[in-house]
């Protein structure tokens, strides 16, 4: 399969002079199934998106035959780009499936087993048989060390240097290609590590090396155990397959710098990610966020509700002021998929994404209590929904999309798969309607109905854990299925408005050229908020802001870097922490009656009510070290104010929630509409990846920039 | 108003009642203090209709606590005169008969009303980490074991009642985060009772009972027809569960009669009441009656009042499976963790791959160190384990769990973060996983030391526990082995685990959980896997000899 289009052009304005010989920009996003770039030409705004098939055995064949390609259509290509960034699914694909390096564990004498251990929690309290992940370091390599270093810091054990060479001195013949050295509150006091990292090195050649301080400082011994050694199982790998695709780049002639997405929204140098290869986990999905934060910002949207929806499962993110949630943990490789809980805990910054298990071909079936249920299993791309006529046979999501007349079984990918409605209706009567006693078209609607629930209900829970509200989001729809079950969602969150980017399909690679370089660092050191040293805080942020810097500097940059600084506190003894922004200048210059003012208005937003007589303590310092965001102009819809008309492609039934029955909706091609047209709903606005639906209670306006703009009746009344 | 729900409505607000309990889950994990709650997720929300029947309750609670619940909230809201129930009532109780079997367990329960109505009830069980008194298992009655909350109502009407507040505050030796639990139990109930009430609006119901109606009646339908699969019989097990050294064993006599889609479980002939913690309220035999049930016949249907219909428990007054006030129920789980090991026993016969050997987490081991820090501040922590998971037919024991129960342990750099104890170590017991076709899991050893130079607290340091398996090892099944004994010492001697410890500066305390039990003849084990258990360090090449018959040669 090849596809290759033009999506808009023109009109937009270069940002910045740049010279005439590099003023392009390419993303280049692997993913499971497709290879997507996104070319864009500052000079003139133009945007050319590219697909081709991933490559798993090399992901950089894939780039580079991606480049060859684009490089027909812009002469010269490669010495025309200044920057490459590039976002890959490399790293979780090679934890999910066991394909990382051998690697050993130093710890702590007395804690080789905290790997296994983990936290000890069942996730399914009432399955015996649910099964648990396995370490990805296997006992015999968990080797320990006698050392010991105290909560505070100080050193109880000094570290015996001849056993630890000893111990050090087994690993070549074990195989290993890489170590992981985490030991018991280390990152209070990161001499043991450092030192044990000095004797591996000199030891072990060639062998690479991750230590918890440098990977994540940051109290709780299994998370921290974790994510040190799930960095070292990818490290060889990231590492040489970096270095490879950048000498591919340079000999194809590229000159430019190449950037890599992190799973917390910022960019970085090959070098920084090949170091810590932890935090380009979930790099993939990240550019929708991305795009959603400049959207949000653009359009003053200060609570945006990011919703991807591809083939097999929902990605969201909860927008508030223009800024993405970023979280400290991630869950990766779940034995039971979408189980919270049995996979294995990475403590990177990530973004805020939720991710269930709702998508076009999530399968439905009926449950073990005769009621219909909508996933989390999927068909896939293969054998996919029952309509692509390749071998499936069990109703999808897609199907029902299909029956309900949302979807055009002749303009399916613009016309190049014909969908087989026939049978996926035999498929839903036999199946589903039949055995729940209800009607083929009660079973239809219900299938799309209950996902929309499914992902509903989910969006909730998110939304108000993070102090939001769903009645006040504007979704933003992307995905193939995005914008087809956008409506149905903000009707369901009672949200007043969805907005559609063009190409939702794969409109949110435009988060690669918006994505701000920057490196989030964090350090535990619990104190008292009241009692702390400030002079001490002060000088561990500056410590921070120093290696956030030389990470920076790394990419090559001189621009100037700006640092945001937060805490994590919590009320003394409390289970988990709030994070406080702290303002510019120097911490010493805080005083602690403001900081404790703070702390109480930000918890008692998030969680209602507050307890001034109860001590607060700091346990984590953060700091986001980032560059200037440069200015990206949207390309702008070029071409006059025409008529309707002319984008009119008929009309077709398709079923209404409101009308509980199939009404007329309008059909129109969005790629001849014009800025300020006007739909009134029912509507249905098909471009070639994704169709959106608007319905009866709704308008559609479309704005300057190709942005449709569904306005939902009513829904804005629902004060809260 | 809808007055019938076909099958995808159903679906739909039955999946829109549990996300509401997860949200209101959420909440308390978030406003929580103690961390026994927010690492060890020792509470459980629920919903029921306006007559007590439970409709929902969160994915993660703890069985003992949902069990009882679903039994306790109907008796509790059934007594109380339903016109009396106003908006903005929350009520009280940590009554061990009422609800859940021990004093630290508070629950916060409010009316939920909707359009002037009474429309459901919110409930929220939560651990307390102190409730009082003495902390041990050998107290003799219940008024040794702490403050008493009989119900009562801590909001009437939305006012709050101080007293009830200050009695609290005054009974208990952390009262800013026992306080301050309760409060986010409140908020909690206070998020599940919204959530409804715009569910209601948006749905336009003005009552759930139909709704309650529909999902009552599918849940019993679905654990009926797997139970109806078991030819009809009657199914015996005997536990013997060792107590106090100088006391007899407790013997639990289970006869499980299965007629057509009923399970009766008749616990006739078990031992009385003892004159220590170990006593357990019927309604927490029949929460580890209910877990066993439910995880043999149907795991996967959410939790409500249709689930529990099939399940009638005997147990006679005055037993140690159905105490009567004022016995001491502090370690009830000491016992009653043992209600799910022997049904498995029981019901092994005719439904050998749906059950487990023995699990060394149960009981779950419980340890509550308390005493001042150096700067004279008090500190008080509870930790929860378990220890190796029985293995089953098709599978290897897991290491560790706490089961049938459930919940996580606190990192070591967490515990000596907030409190004086130093970990010495953490880690698995070679060999201790019973031998059997499939192994069980392996038990872990802990051990704490109680520092001795400037950083050595105020002597003594208290140490109660409730743990078990100290000599009595978890059975294996169909020729399986048992798993290694738990061990309970002090600076290498054995200590008395039932009484209060008092320790010093300087002493060592190692806390040993037991093994799992093995399934299947050990000679049966597959002899790649009992290498890779050799190079690993769980079997020793001794026990591979020994347990195994093989000669491994690495």
């Amino acid at each position: 399969m090849f596809v290759s289009l033009t999506l808009f052009t023109l009109f937009g304005k270069s940002a910045r002079k740049r010279t005439t010989s590099m003023n392009h920009k390419l993303g280049i996003d692997v993913g499971g199934t497709f290879t997507d770039f996104v070319l864009l030409d500052e000079s003139t705004g133009e945007i050319i998106v590219h697909k081709c098939l991933t490559t798993p055995g090399d992901p950089s064949d894939a780039a580079v035959d991606g480049i060859q390609e684009l490089t027909k259509r812009v002469p010269g290509l490669p010495q025309k780009l200044a920057e490459v960034i590039h976002g890959t699914t490399l790293v979780i694909n090679a934890i999910i499936e066991r394909k990382g390096a051998p690697t050993a564990l130093i710890t702590t004498e007395g804690f080789r087993d905290v790997l296994e251990l983990g936290r000890e929690i069942r996730y399914a309290p009432y399955n015996i048989f649910a099964e648990f992940p396995e370490p990805l370091v296997p006992r015999r390599l968990r080797l320990e060390v006698e050392e010991r270093i105290r909560a505070d810091g100080s050193v109880l054990t000094a570290m015996n240097l001849e056993r630890a060479r000893e111990i050090v001195g087994t690993l070549p013949q074990t195989g290993v290609e890489s170590v992981a050295v985490c030991l018991l509150n280390s990152f209070e006091n990161p001499e043991h590590e450092l030192a044990l990292k000095k004797i591996i090195a000199q030891a072990c050649p060639g062998v690479s090396i991750s230590i918890s301080y440098e990977v994540l400082p940051q109290i709780r011994e299994y998370e921290r155990t974790s994510t040190t050694v799930a960095n070292a199982y990818v490290k060889p790998l990231t590492e040489k397959y970096l270095y490879r695709l950048s000498d591919r780049l340079t000999s194809l002639g590229f000159k430019g710098r190449l950037f890599i997405m992190l799973s917390s929204g910022g960019i970085t140098s090959v070098q920084t990610a090949a170091e810590f290869p932890v935090r380009i986990i979930e790099s993939g999905p990240t550019a929708a966020v991305i795009a959603g934060e400049y959207f949000s910002r653009l359009f003053e949207l200060p609570d945006m509700f990011c919703f991807d929806m591809g083939g097999t499962t929902a990605k969201s993110c909860l927008i508030q002021d223009g800024v993405a949630g970023v979280v400290p943990t991630f869950e990766v490789g779940r034995v039971q998929r979408f189980m919270k809980g049995s996979g294995l805990t990475i403590q990177v910054p990530v973004v805020d994404l939720m991710e269930i298990g709702a998508g076009g071909g999530s399968i439905a079936r009926m449950s073990q209590v005769g009621t219909l249920q909508v996933g989390p299993e999927s068909a896939g791309a293969d054998p996919g929904p029952i309509c692509y006529g390749l071998g499936g046979e069990k109703p999808t999501v897609t199907d029902a999309d299909l029956l309900l007349g949302y979807l055009d079984a002749d303009y399916f990918l613009g016309g190049e798969m014909q969908l087989d409605a026939k049978a996926a209706r035999n498929a839903i009567a036999e199946q589903i309607a039949e055995p729940l006693g209800v009607s083929t078209i009660q079973a239809v609607w219900g299938i799309h109905d209950l996902i929309n629930e499914t992902m509903a209900a989910a969006a909730k829970t998110h939304i108000a854990e993070r102090g939001g509200n769903p009645k006040v989001v504007t979704l933003a729809a992307f995905g193939g299925a995005g914008p087809v079950h956008a409506f149905g969602l903000a009707r369901k969150l009672g949200a007043p408005r969805v907005i559609v980017p063009p190409n939702a399909g794969v409109g949110s690679a435009l988060g690669f050229f918006t994505a701000p370089r920057a490196f989030d660092l964090v350090r535990s050191h619990k104190v008292s908020l009241q009692e702390a040293d400030y002079n001490e805080i002060e000088s561990l942020f500056g410590e921070m802001e120093a290696e956030g810097e030389r990470t920076l500097r790394t990419a090559g940059v001189t621009d100037e870097i700006s640092f945001l600084r937060s805490v994590d506190a919590r009320f003394v003894g409390q289970g988990s922490e709030t994070n406080l922004l702290l303002p510019e200048g120097a911490f010493t210059t805080l005083k602690p009656e403001a900081l404790r003012r703070q702390f109480d208005e930000t918890y008692e937003k998030l969680y209602g009510r507050t307890y001034p007589e109860t001590p607060v303590e700091f346990v984590n310092f953060r700091v986001r070290a980032s560059l200037p965001v440069q200015p990206l102009q949207l390309p702008r819809l070029h071409g006059k104010q025409a008529s309707l008309q002319e984008a009119l492609k008929g009309e077709r039934l398709a079923y209404s929630g409101l009308a509980h029955d199939f009404i007329p909706f309008t059909v129109y091609d969005r790629y001849k509409l014009f800025a300020g047209a006007t739909i009134a709903g029912p509507a249905i606005i098909e471009e070639r990846e994704s169709t959106a639906i608007v319905g009866e209670d709704a308008t559609v306006t479309v704005d300057e920039f190709g942005f449709l703009w569904i306005e939902l009746k009513g829904n804005d009344k629902r004060v809260p | 108003m809808i007055t019938k729900f076909d099958p995808i409505t159903l679906e739909i607000l039955w999946r829109r009642l549990l996300s509401i309990v997860d949200e209101a889950d959420a909440t308390v994990a978030r406003t929580a203090f103690s961390s026994l709650l927010r690492d060890a997720h020792d509470y459980t929300c629920m919903f029921t209709d306006r007559q007590g029947r439970e409709l929902a309750q969160g994915t993660l609670a703890t069985p003992g606590q949902s069990g009882a619940m679903a039994l306790g909230i109907k008796r509790l809201v059934q007594s109380i005169p339903a016109e009396t129930f106003r908006p903005g009532d929350v009520y009280i109780t940590n009554d061990p008969w009422a609800l859940a079997g021990h004093l630290n367990d508070i629950c916060v329960f409010s009316p939920i009303f909707h359009k002037d109505r009474l429309a459901a009830f919110t409930a929220c069980v939560l651990h307390h980490s102190d409730i009082g008194g003495r902390v041990a298992s050998d107290n003799h009655d219940v008024f040794e074991e702490g403050l008493f909350i009989p119900l009562v109502k801590l909001y009437d009407a939305g006012v709050e009642n101080q007293a009830v507040m200050d009695l609290i505050r005054w009974n208990v030796r952390t009262p800013d985060e026992v306080i301050g639990d309760i409060r986010s139990q409140i908020a909690a109930n206070h998020v599940c009772a919204e959530q409804v009430c715009q569910m209601m609006a948006a749905e336009n119901l003005d009552s759930l009972d139909d709704l309650a109606d529909e999902i009552i009646q599918r849940s019993e339908k679905s654990i009926r027809a797997a139970i109806a699969k078991v030819p009809d019989g009657i199914y015996r097990a005997e536990g013997v569960i060792e107590q106090m050294a100088d006391r007899a064993d407790i013997v639990i006599k289970a006869a499980v009669e299965i007629s057509g889609s009923d399970i009766m479980v008749n616990l006739e002939g078990s031992s009385p009441q003892v004159d220590w913690g170990g006593n357990v309220v019927y309604n927490f035999t029949y929460a580890y009656v209910h877990m066993a049930v439910k995880s043999i016949f149907d795991p996967d249907i959410p939790n409500n009042d249709g689930s529990v219909a099939p399940i009638c428990l005997k147990a006679p007054e005055g037993s140690v499976v159905n105490c009567r006030f004022p016995a001491a129920v502090a370690a009830r789980m000491q016992i009653g963790h043992f209600m799910t090991e022997i049904l498995y026993r029981a019901l092994a016969p005719a439904l050998p791959q749906r059950v487990i050997a023995g699990s060394g987490g149960t009981p779950a081991t419980m340890n509550v160190f308390y005493g001042k820090q150096s700067n004279g501040r008090p500190w008080h922590s509870v930790l929860i384990r378990g220890g190796g998971t029985g293995a089953g037919c098709r599978q290897d024991g897991e290491q560790c769990y706490i089961f049938p129960a459930n919940g996580a342990n606190t990192p070591v750099e967490i515990l000596e973060s907030d409190t004086p104890l130093i970990v010495e170590r953490r880690e698995l017991l070679p060999d201790s996983g019973g031998a059997g076709k499939q192994r069980g899991g392996l038990g872990r050893r802990v051990v704490f030391r109680i520092p001795d130079d400037e950083y050595a607290p105020e002597p003594p340091v208290n140490l109660g526990i409730q743990s078990g398996r100290f000599r009595l090892p978890p059975a294996g099944l169909s020729g399986g082995r048992p798993g290694a004994r738990a061990q309970f010492l002090v600076n290498g001697e054995p200590g008395n685990p039932y009484g209060l410890t008092r320790l010093q500066p300087g002493d060592r305390v190692t806390m040993d959980a037991a093994g799992g039990g093995g399934y299947g003849a050990p000679k049966e084990r597959d002899r790649q896997a009992l290498l890779v258990d050799v190079q690993d360090g769980k079997v020793s090449m001794e026990a591979a000899k020994k347990d195994y018959g093989i000669e491994m040669d690495l």
